[in-house]
This record gives C-alpha cells, sequence and structure tokens, in this order.
C-alpha cells in the first residue's frame, strides 16, 4: 500500500539521533510490551504480515512521532478489536467485560525460557521452476500493490540483476490477507544510479529480496 | 476468524487514537492488565522474556559470531555459505540470516526502510533510531552522509551495499578485523565488536579508534 511507512528515499528528514546508549530497551514499559507480544494467546489467523499491515495503518501523524513499541500496543489493541478479542472500552480501561473465548491457554513462564526467537521457518520447498537466474536482468513492476506488499516505492519500475535466489518463502502480500501461499525469492542489486537522479556516477548498490511476482525479465 | 480488511483497521486506529490512555506506559499497562484479565498472557512469562533481553538475547551473541569468523577462516567460509547453520555451531539459532562481508573496497550497510526487520534473534532488540523515519529514509538514498554522522568517513573508492530488509531473511554484517589484533583470543575480539558493526553503521574497530591508549 501507498502508505507513511513507506520511507525509503524520503526527503526532507534530519540527521540520524546517534548517540544513543546501547541497551535495548529505554523505558520499563518497552520491555513489558516486548515480552507481552512473545508470551500472548493470539487468534490461529494473524501472521507477522497481517501484524506489519496493520502497523502500516496506523494514521500517518501517529505513526512519524509515536514511540516505536506504542506502535505496537497501538497494532495489537486494532487486531483484537478487529478479531473480536477486545473491545475498545475494555482496551481503554484494561478491565475484561469478558474472557476471549476459543484461544489457547498463554505461554508459561517455563515455555518463555525454552522458546527459541530464531526457530521459525518462512520457506517451502518450491511447486515451480523459479523464472530468474543469479545474473539475469529484471524490471520490478511500475505500479504498486493497493495492500500490503513488500516492494518498496523507490524500487518500483527500476532495472535490477538478480544477484542470488533463495528458493521459495511465504509471500507476504497473500499472507497479510490470510492466505498462504510460498513463491519464490531473490536478492535483487540495483545500482544507486538507477534509483536517485542525484547518484549518476556513483558505483553504490542497494539489494533487496523480492519475490518472483514483483519482477519482470528486462 | 479474522476479516484481513484494510479499511476496517484503519477505522479501529482511528477510534482507539481518541479512547487509549494518554501516556505509552499507561497504554502498556492497560494492554497488560487486560491481556492478563482475559487469560491471554500469563505476567509470569512477560517477567521471564524481559529476564532473557536482559541476560541472554542481544548483540553480544553476534559479536561472538564475528570474532569466530575471524579466527577461524573454514567457519567465516560456512557463515557466508549459509549463516543460519554456520550460528548453530556456536549454539544460536536464527532460521534464515545472511552473513556479508566488509573488505578493503567494500562497505556494507543494513536497513529496513519498510518497518523494522532486523536479526532480533541474533542481536535483540534493534537501536531507535534503526526504527526511526530518518534512518529508515535516508540509509537507502545517502549512506555516505548516515554514515558520516556515526562518525564514519569512507574513502571515495569503497563501494557501500546498502541491504534493504524486505523479507524475513536478516542481514549481519561481518565487520574487518582491526590491525595489530593477531594475538587476541576469541573473547577478547568479541569484546571489540560494537553493535553498530553488525548494522555497518561502525567500521574501523581497532582499539585505539575505540579509545584506548
Amino acid at each position: 500500500m501507498d502508505g507513511i511507512h513507506d520511507l525509503g528515499g524520503r526527503q526532507g528528514f534530519g540527521p540520524v539521533a546517534v548517540d544513543e546508549p546501547e541497551e535495548q530497551f529505554h523505558e520499563p514499559w518497552e520491555a513489558r510490551v516486548r515480552g507481552m507480544v512473545n508470551a500472548m494467546s493470539r487468534a490461529a489467523d494473524w501472521n507477522i504480515d497481517w501484524f506489519r499491515h496493520c502497523r502500516e495503518l496506523i494514521e500517518p501523524v501517529d505513526y512519524l512521532s509515536r514511540p516505536y513499541f506504542d506502535q505496537w500496543i497501538q497494532s495489537y489493541a486494532a487486531m483484537m478489536v478487529n478479531s473480536g478479542l477486545a473491545s475498545v472500552e475494555e482496551l481503554a480501561s484494561g478491565k475484561a467485560a469478558a474472557p476471549a473465548a476459543g484461544l489457547r491457554p498463554p505461554m508459561s513462564a517455563e515455555q518463555a525460557r525454552r522458546t527459541s526467537l530464531g526457530a521459525r521457518r518462512f520457506d517451502a520447498p518450491a511447486n515451480t521452476a523459479p523464472r530468474f537466474a543469479p545474473g539475469d536482468g529484471v524490471r520490478t513492476l511500475a505500479h504498486g500493490i493497493a495492500t500490503h506488499t513488500r516492494l518498496p516505492g523507490y524500487a518500483r519500475g527500476r532495472h535490477g540483476r538478480i544477484e542470488r535466489h533463495h528458493g521459495a518463502h511465504v509471500l507476504p502480500d497473500a499472507n497479510a490477507l490470510g492466505e498462504k501461499r510460498h513463491e519464490h525469492l531473490y536478492t535483487v542489486a540495483f545500482d544507486a544510479a538507477a534509483l536517485w537522479p542525484e547518484a549518476h556516477g556513483r558505483r553504490d548498490q542497494v539489494l533487496l529480496n523480492l519475490w518472483e511476482r514483483y519482477l519482470a525479465p528486462a | 476468524m479474522t476479516a484481513h480488511d484494510s479499511d476496517t483497521i484503519a477505522a479501529i486506529h482511528r477510534e482507539l487514537h481518541s479512547h487509549l490512555p494518554s501516556e505509552p506506559a499507561l497504554r502498556a499497562r492497560a494492554l497488560e492488565s487486560l491481556l492478563v484479565d482475559k487469560g491471554m498472557v500469563d505476567p509470569a512469562a512477560v517477567d521471564a522474556w524481559v529476564e532473557r533481553y536482559a541476560e541472554d538475547i542481544g548483540p553480544r551473541n553476534g559479536a561472538r559470531v564475528i570474532a569466530r569468523a575471524w579466527v577461524d577462516a573454514d567457519f567465516r567460509r560456512r557463515l557466508l555459505e549459509d549463516a543460519a547453520k554456520a550460528i548453530k555451531e556456536l549454539g544460536y539459532e536464527h532460521d534464515h540470516l545472511i552473513a556479508v562481508q566488509n573488505t578493503p573496497q567494500v562497505h556494507n550497510l543494513v536497513c529496513c526502510t519498510l518497518c523494522s526487520c532486523y536479526p532480533n534473534a541474533l542481536l535483540g532488540m534493534p537501536p531507535s533510531w534503526y526504527k526511526m523515519a530518518a534512518y529508515r529514509a535516508r540509509a537507502v538514498r545517502d549512506p555516505r552522509g548516515v554514515l558520516a554522522e556515526f562518525g564514519v568517513e569512507l574513502d571515495a573508492d569503497v563501494d557501500i551495499r546498502v541491504w534493504d530488509s524486505t523479507a524475513e531473511l536478516r542481514f549481519i554484517v561481518i565487520p574487518e578485523r582491526p590491525a595489530g589484533t593477531e594475538d587476541w583470543d576469541e573473547q577478547r575480539l568479541a569484546e571489540l565488536v560494537p553493535r553498530n558493526a553488525m548494522i555497518g553503521t561502525a567500521r574501523d574497530l581497532s582499539p585505539r579508534a575505540a579509545g584506548d591508549p
């Protein structure tokens, strides 16, 4: 979607706030939110791409101004309301009028200590042959996709080169709509000069992982 | 059954905006108390996660991987070939991971323009600046300018490769091993690797550059 989240290449932003302590959370509530999200029971048809799409849909002024973990609160609150797990009134008061029905019990402390965050597979055996191979020239879709997608605006309609093929991975565009599909995923390298008008003559590259449907032969 | 409908979510966001408590810390407290009340969260599990982030999930793990790659050329080759598999040798798990290496001619920089994708399972939470608009907007377009703000001045003949994390495959940068550390052991080397070096916003890790006499 052409949302406020699609920030790559947008101009007018000032310097990066580089002087930040290395600790992972700067406020206790941030660590609580991270822990809650790891530990909560969730609707069976939620997934990472649905969450990302719900975050993209936060009102633009809030998206740019609210702290990161506050945006998680906002997104999970919206997802709960949308899936019938809580009402706006319950979220405002912090008190349940009714229990959430039909969910698996939440993670226990023991499970939290044993769960590996890195054990999450998004790949699957491909049932089609890959359309591209490393070295192939490609052109990305010129138009956007009105719902969730991972082709950023700045890389639309651009020439690049396939650098690596990764096999089939869960397609975020479909996953965000509640549909599990796998499609070939490639690392595509773009010359900076193919992306930005002021980059003429620069040899720098930008590399993205893009699904096959975003690409056409060039 | 969840309706995956964009307009519905946008409308809910607007409604929540005017109803939720005014401060983030209060919103977090209301959410936790509701989740507990609903039986959707066990607060002891939240405590356990908070403890794990404080103690065993974080950039130190990535630094150990880098130090191993510096002292063991075969491990470095395996890491570049299949990082997810190689880090298991050190007891870490990150199912989709790509390692990219800096050389005297190439500098790698990682970002996520669309959200905040990062190798969380290995490096913990990304820094705030990584998730904020300025870095997300500028890293792909003005990497040299961004790097200069981090104190990294690259010679004109060093090429930059910016990795925009659009998929579940996440990136870790293998910085160059600094000169003068030839006789250092792995543990001491790991202490030289700050989080930013694995994102690409730090480059020269020589002990002198780090502020030692």
